[in-house]
């Protein structure tokens, strides 16, 4: 490693530090404490290098997600354009729903221009699939799937995490399927079928536009400032987990 | 040469899907099916005030919003209500008692669940006037004196955005030449002489010099799309023609006739006419927005797709070609259909 890598990564270091801090004001909160006994997590504070193991996120979303279910809270668009278009403004003014989708994109582009082209075909479809089953559905409870997804995907960036292949592919279609069942709830009495066709449209954009710009960066910097915009989806959804619980409580 | 073409195959398969987007919109909202709508108060005397209610017909029926006066106007001449080309026209006197009629809300409760906008006008008999643009995200409009022009200018430009968003026909026209031109010194020659040529007619038509009836015209732009189609499967092939290599020319001419069509979204009738030119600025204005998002969309989207390296079946990439000439076929033989009707509902009421 040379100097200038050895820089960058001193750089990185300073925005995974900033996200440790935070996640070390959670671990020193009761519940943060049990939790993190539990699944280890603490470990990750102790190791030299940062490893995040997917598995242990894995573990603490269905934590998250078993233990704080709530009612979903539907919000229509009305953009007098049409149905069409009140899904894409569903989609724009739903940050829960927007930004997972945006730290996808920036994580496909992370792993390359091959898994910006999965994430780009898989998303749309499997938001499109998860919400014309959701359309069929009545009552969703509404569990903090945003949580979840902004920790993992957030997670994801800001470790940069090495996962194979498959990974990408695997992330888009279960962020689709749930984020998409749920809009397909909140749409059935709206826009329904026209506005999921918006919103996946928006997606492809979206993931088009998003991956390619990650793709195409050259400078190592500019990795690592994408690596920071992870950090703050991390943190987002640490925010997001603690008011859920200070709400529950 | 050959990057070339291949960047023109990328432009062609990457804006498929964005025509594959605009197909599903075609169900849902088309340009000639958005007529605005017009509420014109006039002052007869004291507090007698005529209140004239165009409703456009929407989509084929009787429009779904209805006018709400204050409870203060009282109704003294029994309404009328008449059917036009293309609105019921709803006319009754009030009487408008105290606290009089500034500050007098308007509602239009059904505007919400549609895609039209309503333009309200105030006259007084001392020469004052009060505009207002009424949209189905608020669909409400507060009566009260005159208003600062950027306010005037936000609802214009913000109605010109959505008219040409509105307007699949434009955008597909805008599409189809994206998808002929070769280079960007041409591209942005092209773009520009749509625009002049579209706002040269915008202006002529609402200064009211000149006119051109709906259906006919609707049929006119159906026919300029459908032009382009056959030039978008000749380009792909690497032959030539006129249009191929003057794609400017046919901007422009065929630009004339869209500015037409947009100046159907913008209804100045019993506008004042000290408003008159901001509203035609401002308006043309919020359409060249939407026209510039569309392109830069489209191009960002080419160049994602390059640096992603997607790559296209062959039968995908003839699409946009037939996809255009399609669309264009079936919109030329709506609006003959529809001139049909309209001359058929013409001669009963003779």
């Amino acid at each position: 490693m040379n100097a200038k890598e050895l820089k960058y990564r001193n750089t990185s270091s300073f925005s995974i530090c900033s996200l440790f801090r935070v996640l070390n004001l959670f671990r020193t909160s009761s519940f943060g404490f049990r939790i993190f006994q539990l699944f280890r997590i603490s470990n990750l504070f102790r190791a030299s290098n940062f490893e995040f193991r997917i598995s242990q996120a894995i573990v603490l979303a269905v934590l998250i997600l078993a233990a704080s279910p709530s009612l979903a809270i539907a919000h229509l668009v009305t953009t007098g354009m049409g149905p069409v278009y009140d899904g894409i403004g569903h989609l724009l003014l739903t940050p829960e729903d927007l930004v997972p989708v945006i730290a996808l994109a920036l994580y496909a582009g992370l792993r390359g221009a091959s898994s910006g082209r999965r994430a780009l075909f898989l998303l749309p479809l499997a938001w499109l699939a998860g919400g014309l089953g959701g359309l069929l559905l009545n009552d969703m409870p509404a569990y903090p799937v945003a949580i979840v997804s902004f920790l993992l995907l957030g997670g994801l960036i800001a470790s940069d995490l090495q996962a194979g292949d498959g990974a990408v592919p695997v992330l888009a279609v279960s962020l689709g399927l749930i984020h998409g069942a749920l809009n397909g709830a909140a749409l059935k009495n709206g826009p329904a079928v026209l506005g999921l066709v918006g919103i996946m449209a928006m997606l492809f954009v979206f993931v088009a536009l998003v991956s390619a710009f990650v793709v195409s960066l050259n400078r190592p910097w500019t990795r690592i400032a994408v690596r920071v915009a992870g950090s703050w989806i991390f943190a987002s959804g640490l925010l997001m987990l603690g008011w859920t619980l200070k709400g529950q409580g | 040469m050959k990057g070339m073409t291949g960047q023109r195959h990328l432009l062609g398969t990457g804006v498929t899907l964005l025509v594959l987007f605009i197909l599903s919109l075609s169900g849902a909202a088309l340009a000639h099916e958005s007529q605005p709508g017009s509420v014109d108060i006039k002052q007869l005397a004291g507090n007698r005030y005529e209140v004239i209610w165009k409703a456009p017909i929407y989509y084929g029926k009787r429009h779904p919003a209805r006018l709400e006066l204050p409870e203060h106007w009282q109704t003294v001449v029994e309404p009328t209500e008449r059917l036009i080309a293309d609105a019921h026209v709803y006319r009754r006197v009030v009487a408008i008692e105290d606290p009089g009629v500034h500050g007098s809300m308007v509602r239009f409760p059904g505007l919400e669940g549609t895609i039209t906008d309503v333009f309200v006008r105030l006259n007084r008999l001392d020469g004052t006037t009060m505009t207002a643009v009424v949209r189905p995200t608020k669909p409400f409009a507060e009566l009260r004196g005159e208003r600062s022009w950027h306010t005037t200018a936000a609802e214009y430009i913000g109605l010109g955005f959505h008219h040409i968003l509105q307007g699949i026909d434009h955008l597909l026209f805008v599409l189809g030449l994206l998808l002929i031109v070769k280079g960007r010194m041409m591209l942005l020659k092209t773009i520009t002489s749509f625009t002049v040529a579209h706002s040269l007619t915008l202006g002529i038509a609402t200064l009211g010099y000149a006119s051109a009836p709906l259906p006919p015209l609707n049929a006119a732009i159906a026919l300029s799309i459908l032009f382009l189609g056959p030039e978008i499967v000749r380009s792909w092939r690497g032959e030539t023609s006129l249009t191929i290599r003057y794609p400017w020319v046919v901007a422009f001419l065929f630009g004339l006739l869209h500015g037409f069509g947009f100046a159907s979204g913008l209804s100045t009738t019993g506008m004042p006419r000290a408003e008159l030119p901001p509203a035609l600025l401002f308006f043309n204005v919020g359409v060249e927005l939407g026209q510039l998002v569309f392109v830069f969309i489209a191009l960002a989207l080419v160049r994602s797709f390059r640096i992603l390296q997607v790559r296209w079946p062959r039968w995908v990439e003839a699409l946009p070609g037939y996809a255009v000439g399609s669309l264009g076929a079936y919109w030329t033989i709506q609006s003959k259909h529809e001139m049909r009707i309209s001359k058929y509902e013409t001669s009963n009421k003779l």
